[in-house]
């Protein structure tokens, strides 16, 4: 056994060199075969990413099948593997570490080098597409050396491990860990495309709106992924970690929070350079923040300078990251300047009351909102660097500082959908808006007999009521004029997307306003009340298997149905994990979680139970937006500006696209 | 036009009104568990790794919810007097939320100045414009626009 599992190690090393390899000859064939015109070696190109990706392949597939076999003589399998853990767990266990994470990192990242250069394979002699397939091997074969080098997952253990304890038991408690992680790097990973674009067009000097068109789709495809892949990590600490939140504020929840700010900011104001030529040179930067910050948020939570709960164990990742991050913020920087003239927008902005200005308004909010995460997450660092003392920031701050920004959102989404390009006036804002507000006052009056109260939830749902009256009338126009075309396209799909972030917003507005808890201590026979609900202990049960104990408590909710909230100790790691029981409804959830001392076979147990209102729709607005991404999508039917024709009949309908 | 105006001022009046009594009135009373929760979200678990008290099931923050819900329940302090008692016993970096004084009110005024400094940016870009207003198109312009409008329909109409 030990023989063969050199032989793993080896094999993997050797594929990590390969791709490594295979990449920098890719940058290379790319550049000298655009610059000197040859397209004999610019169809190298696709074959080293061919074999990149190949390498990429092979060398995860050699670490699933040493996770499978267990082959401790891997110093990784002996970190995270266990004879014990279930194979759905253990399979899951190779991404539940940071080499193992890295390793997963290269294989998105070749697949997408790959997939783009196969979509680009007739335009490959456009310096344009050369350039990018340059900026993405380039990127492609860091990511292959931080493998190979500082977090290599290939490394020989110690000898004689028979058995180790397997991965952190939140890793192995819930099917999300199957999904999460992935979609959430597919969607991390996916901001390369648009940024090697980005970078592309600067050193091409190609900078007119060709480039932004063509990666349309794939920022959506990222954009598309990250946000899911955020919604399916908040689901996870809501269903796992038993604190009844959805959302910690935690430096790496953060981490994946800052390319999505900067993510969501963009897919805005593209429409703005497609439509109007203007806002290039803050398209770009807001590509190349957005690239930056996947790599400087990796370096802030994979190496150890910041504290949280996703951290994995100090490595020596930090500096390799650090010097990538600055090396992406000074050639982008210096492309941005040296392209200064070129990028200077041929148009200005007619009136704050159009939709052009309403977009800048939003980049500018998403901005802030960008800074103050960034701020409050390294701010513990900046205080230790220059006063040596430790302070914590933590979800309060971030909660009190980002409610007025997501407020002031809620009111741009009232308005910013009925503003036409160019100028609207008062007139044709005041009919337009004049549903959307009724909407409105309709939902503050239902949420005031509803007994809601405080202001900042009030307004959430009053704006709420506005946005949602907004974006339901353009949907309501489009598939009136197109039936159920008039669903699909940019500005249609985008809607049902604004739909999915209300629901969210209210829902996030509620829940955070109107949660109530109780602890009960609860003997069997004697039910007893909170809120309205009745709870009743039936038993305390003791369930066991070869890696853990479970100790749950069967408590009858409203005399209906039985819900199991646990405890389990995962022996190996000597960790305990609460596992709550949630019964959801549309209105509120009933959570409830077992509290620590528990004692099997006894009469009695200490719940704590939380009312959560309309959480559920969270995951329903998370559908909308997942919804609507795909939708937004497909080709709409689009107005080319460039087109003389298009511009023949303005009707009234036509200006409100 | 005039009739829609007062619509318009109705709704707002209507709006303000509505607003006004919900934010002024409260909501049923706070549990004791309530307020704990409160607290306890507010403090840092001193031995884990960037989780609050009310997230955290490690011993520390348990002990910590414990003597909270002490305090609490004898109801003679307020929460503020609460969690300052547990900074001073177990030092500033329990606090989730940093104080306003010395280096750290940075983290307080840093996003305001960043807010402002983006709105002055945003109300020149928007005062740029109006000074800018473009002219209108010249004799020269028209006939351009003419000329490229009759052959693309003629290309339209072509395919």
């Amino acid at each position: 056994m030990l023989a063969s599992a050199g032989v793993a190690g080896t094999i993997g090393r050797a594929l990590l060199l390969v791709g490594f390899v295979g990449a920098v000859f890719g940058a290379f064939a790319a550049i000298t075969g655009v610059r000197n015109n040859e397209p004999r070696v610019i169809r190298l190109v696709s074959r080293f990413a061919v074999l990149a990706f190949a390498a990429a392949v092979g060398a995860f597939a050699v670490m699933e099948y040493a996770m499978i076999t267990r082959d401790f003589s891997l110093a990784y399998v002996q970190k995270v593997g266990s004879w014990s853990t279930p194979p759905l767990y253990n399979f899951a266990a190779v991404w539940s570490a940071l080499e193992g994470s890295i390793l997963m990192w290269v294989l998105i990242l070749s697949g997408y080098t790959l997939a783009v250069c196969f979509w680009m394979r007739k335009r490959m002699n456009e310096s344009l597409a050369a350039w990018a397939m340059a900026v993405m091997m380039i990127v492609l074969a860091f990511f292959f050396l931080v493998s190979f080098v500082p977090a290599n997952p290939f490394a020989a253990g110690a000898p004689g491990v028979l058995d180790g304890p397997g991965p952190n038991p939140l890793l192995q408690n819930h099917i999300l860990v199957m999904f999460h992680p992935p979609i959430l790097y597919l969607g991390y990973v996916g901001v390369t495309v648009p940024f090697a674009f980005a970078i592309a067009a600067l050193v091409t000097g190609r900078v007119g709106e060709g480039w932004l068109l063509a990666t349309r789709r794939w920022s959506l495809f990222a954009w598309g992924f990250l946000t899911f892949g955020i919604a399916l990590g908040s689901w996870w600490s809501y269903e796992v970690l038993g604190w009844s939140g959805v959302w910690a504020w935690d430096p790496v929840e953060n981490a994946s929070l800052l390319p999505w700010i900067t993510g969501t900011a963009y897919i805005h104001s593209v429409l703005v350079q497609e439509r109007r030529g203007m806002l290039r040179v803050w398209n770009i930067s807001l590509l190349v923040a957005t690239f930056s910050l996947t790599i400087l948020g990796t370096f802030l939570t994979r190496s150890g300078v910041l504290n949280s709960v996703h951290a994995f164990s100090e490595s020596g990742i930090g500096a390799w990251f650090l010097s990538f991050f600055a090396v992406v913020l000074i050639v982008s920087v210096f492309l941005i300047g040296w392209r200064g003239d070129k990028l200077r927008s041929p148009g200005i902005i007619d009136s704050p009351l159009s939709r052009e200005a309403a977009f800048l308004a939003n980049n500018v909010l998403f901005a802030v909102f960008a800074f103050i995460v960034l701020l409050g997450t390294v701010f513990p660092l900046i205080i230790e660097a220059l006063q040596d003392r430790q302070i914590a920031v933590g979800a309060p701050f971030f909660d009190r500082l980002t409610v007025p920004i997501g407020i002031a959102l809620l009111t741009l989404m009232s308005i910013a959908p009925v503003l036409p390009w160019r100028k609207a006036s008062a007139e044709t804002l005041q009919t337009r808006l004049f549903w959307p507000a009724w909407c409105g006052i309709a939902a503050l009056v239902a949420s005031l007999a509803l007994g809601a109260y405080g202001l900042a939830p009030l307004l959430t749902f009053t704006l709420g009521g506005v946005s949602s009256g907004a974006a339901m009338r353009q949907v309501v126009l489009a598939t009136r004029r197109q039936g159920l075309r008039g669903l699909v396209g940019r500005a249609n799909g985008g809607m049902i997307v604004h739909l999915g972030v209300i629901m969210i917003a209210v829902a996030l507005g509620a829940s955070n306003s109107y949660s109530k808890s109780q602890e009960l201590s609860l003997v069997t026979g004697t039910p007893a009340f909170f809120a309205g609900h009745s709870f009743e202990l039936i038993d305390v049960i003791e369930v066991r298997d070869d890696r853990s104990i479970s100790v749950k408590a069967r408590v009858i909710v409203d005399r209906e149905k039985t819900y199991e909230p646990a405890i389990t100790k995962y022996t190996r790691i000597g960790m305990n994990v609460g596992t709550p029981s949630v019964k959801a409804s549309l209105t509120s959830d009933i959570y409830l979680t077992l509290e620590p001392p528990v004692r099997q076979n006894s009469s009695t147990a200490r719940i704590k139970v939380f009312i959560k209102p309309m959480i559920t729709w969270l995951w329903i607005g998370t559908g909308f937006m997942a919804l609507g991404t795909v939708l937004a999508a497909f080709p709409g039917r689009r107005r080319r500006p460039t087109e003389a024709t298009s511009a023949l009949v303005p009707t009234s309908e036509q200006n409100a696209l | 036009m005039k009739q829609n105006k007062s619509v318009w001022l109705l709704m707002f009046l209507l709006v303000g009104l509505l607003l006004a009594i919900g934010a002024t009135r409260s909501g049923s009373a706070k549990t004791q568990q309530d307020r704990i929760d409160s607290i306890t979200s507010n403090l840092a678990c001193p031995t884990c790794s960037g989780e609050s008290v009310f997230v955290s099931q490690a011993v520390a923050a348990q002990a910590i919810r414990l003597e909270v819900a002490r305090q609490v329940s004898t109801g003679t302090r307020t929460d503020d007097e609460i969690i300052s008692y547990i900074e001073q016993r177990f030092g500033g970096q329990v606090l989730l939320v940093p104080r306003a004084t010395g280096l750290d009110s940075l983290v307080w005024s840093l996003p305001v100045a960043s807010l402002i400094i983006s709105l002055w940016f945003l109300i020149r870009a928007f005062s740029r414009s109006r000074k800018n207003k473009p002219s209108a198109p010249s004799a020269q312009d028209e006939k351009i626009v003419e000329q490229a409008l009759a052959e693309s329909i003629a290309k339209s109409r072509q395919s």
